[in-house]
């Protein structure tokens, strides 16, 4: 289930992608932004990349993904710090600080070979 | 020859799922245009999510004039369970896909008679994580776990228990047998939405029903 997931996310991704790589350029590049709460696993969407893009004129390139951690808030001393996951212990002893994950999913850049003119 | 390749960085900054996104928006302003009220509902394989319809279909009928979409990988066995209790029933086969997409209860909802509909249920595939990224155009979410799944899966799925509107916690009947932990299930959810109501059902014996229900009517009124 974990790996179809990915699938769905990087299928969606090359949909869209496809568009910004007009006839002639060749896609080396794209950078994708992934929210906490997505729960997205970065190297299952490499994964997933490559395998939707195999044989297309996307195969080949890169897929960067910036995976935002959780902001966790602790209630009684209040520190802020990040997270890779969201249930973590404070550095004072409180064993339930909040977390706070975006769910953000965004395409933030391609980057294409163009030939010149 | 052309020149040497030259290469070009373009930002975009687009939502990856927007076209998801669009068509769930166009389905949420018709359903809103019909007065229909729609719940995705959205639980692991085995939470009861079927079982809990079947139920609440019982209990609506006469009161509400409900459809229901159900999405399953492959058998049709869930829309016929669901169909003995509401007559706007439409089973979505969804293949390899683990999760309903914006486009395919869309184009489900073309073949159901939206004449006097006032609720629509949505059956997502059994999944706590794929379905909640994919807005389909529903008016609520809400999550249901179950006993028997383990009290550690709110804090394992911490995109359903934020997106959640409701989160119902269904075999509830069968705390006696179990050592599920209620109170640091609770906890889990409230660290990761303090504010979303938490209901204890159970499907089997209608435990918990008048607080679903009553929750249904309120929402939905």
């Amino acid at each position: 289930m974990r790996l179809v997931h990915e699938f769905s996310i990087a299928e969606a991704l090359a949909a869209q992608v496809v568009s910004y790589a007009p006839a002639g350029a060749r896609l080396r590049g794209v950078e994708i932004r992934v929210g906490a709460l997505r729960g997205l696993d970065s190297e299952a969407l490499q994964m997933a990349w490559e395998a939707v893009t195999f044989g297309t004129s996307m195969a080949g390139a890169v897929l960067e993904v910036d995976q935002r951690p959780w902001s966790i808030t602790c209630s009684d001393c209040g520190r802020e710090w990040t997270s890779p996951v969201p249930f973590v212990d404070c550095s004072c002893g409180n064993q339930a600080p909040s977390p706070v994950g975006g769910d953000e999913l965004d395409l933030l850049a391609v980057t294409i070979d163009e030939e010149q003119t | 020859m052309g020149d040497p390749a030259r290469t070009v960085r373009v930002p975009i900054v687009e939502r990856v799922l927007e076209a998801n996104d669009d068509i769930a928006a166009a389905t949420r302003a018709e359903l809103a245009r019909r007065g229909i009220f729609s719940i995705d509902l959205i639980g692991a394989p085995g939470s009861g999510k079927t079982a809990l319809l079947e139920a609440t279909l019982r209990r609506l009928a006469g009161r509400r004039r409900p459809a229901v979409l159900v999405g399953d990988l492959a058998t049709r066995r869930d829309g016929d369970r669901l169909a003995r209790w509401c007559e706007r029933v439409v089973q979505i086969s969804t293949g390899e896909g683990c999760h309903l997409e914006a486009g395919q209860v869309r184009d489900a909802l073309r073949g159901v008679d939206l004449e006097g509909v006032d609720l629509l249920f949505i059956e997502n595939v059994g999944n706590l994580i794929c379905p909640v990224g994919f807005d389909l155009g529903q008016t609520v979410k809400v999550g249901l776990f179950s006993l028997t799944e383990g009290d550690d899966k709110a804090a394992k799925h911490p995109y359903l228990v934020t997106a959640a509107d409701l989160i119902l916690l269904n075999k509830i009947d069968l705390a006696p047998y179990l050592t599920f932990d209620r109170a640091g299930f609770e906890a889990d959810v409230r660290l990761l939405n303090p504010t979303v109501p938490i209901i204890d059902v159970s499907a089997t014996t209608g435990a918990g029903f008048d607080a679903w229900l009553g929750w249904l009517e309120r929402v939905a009124a």
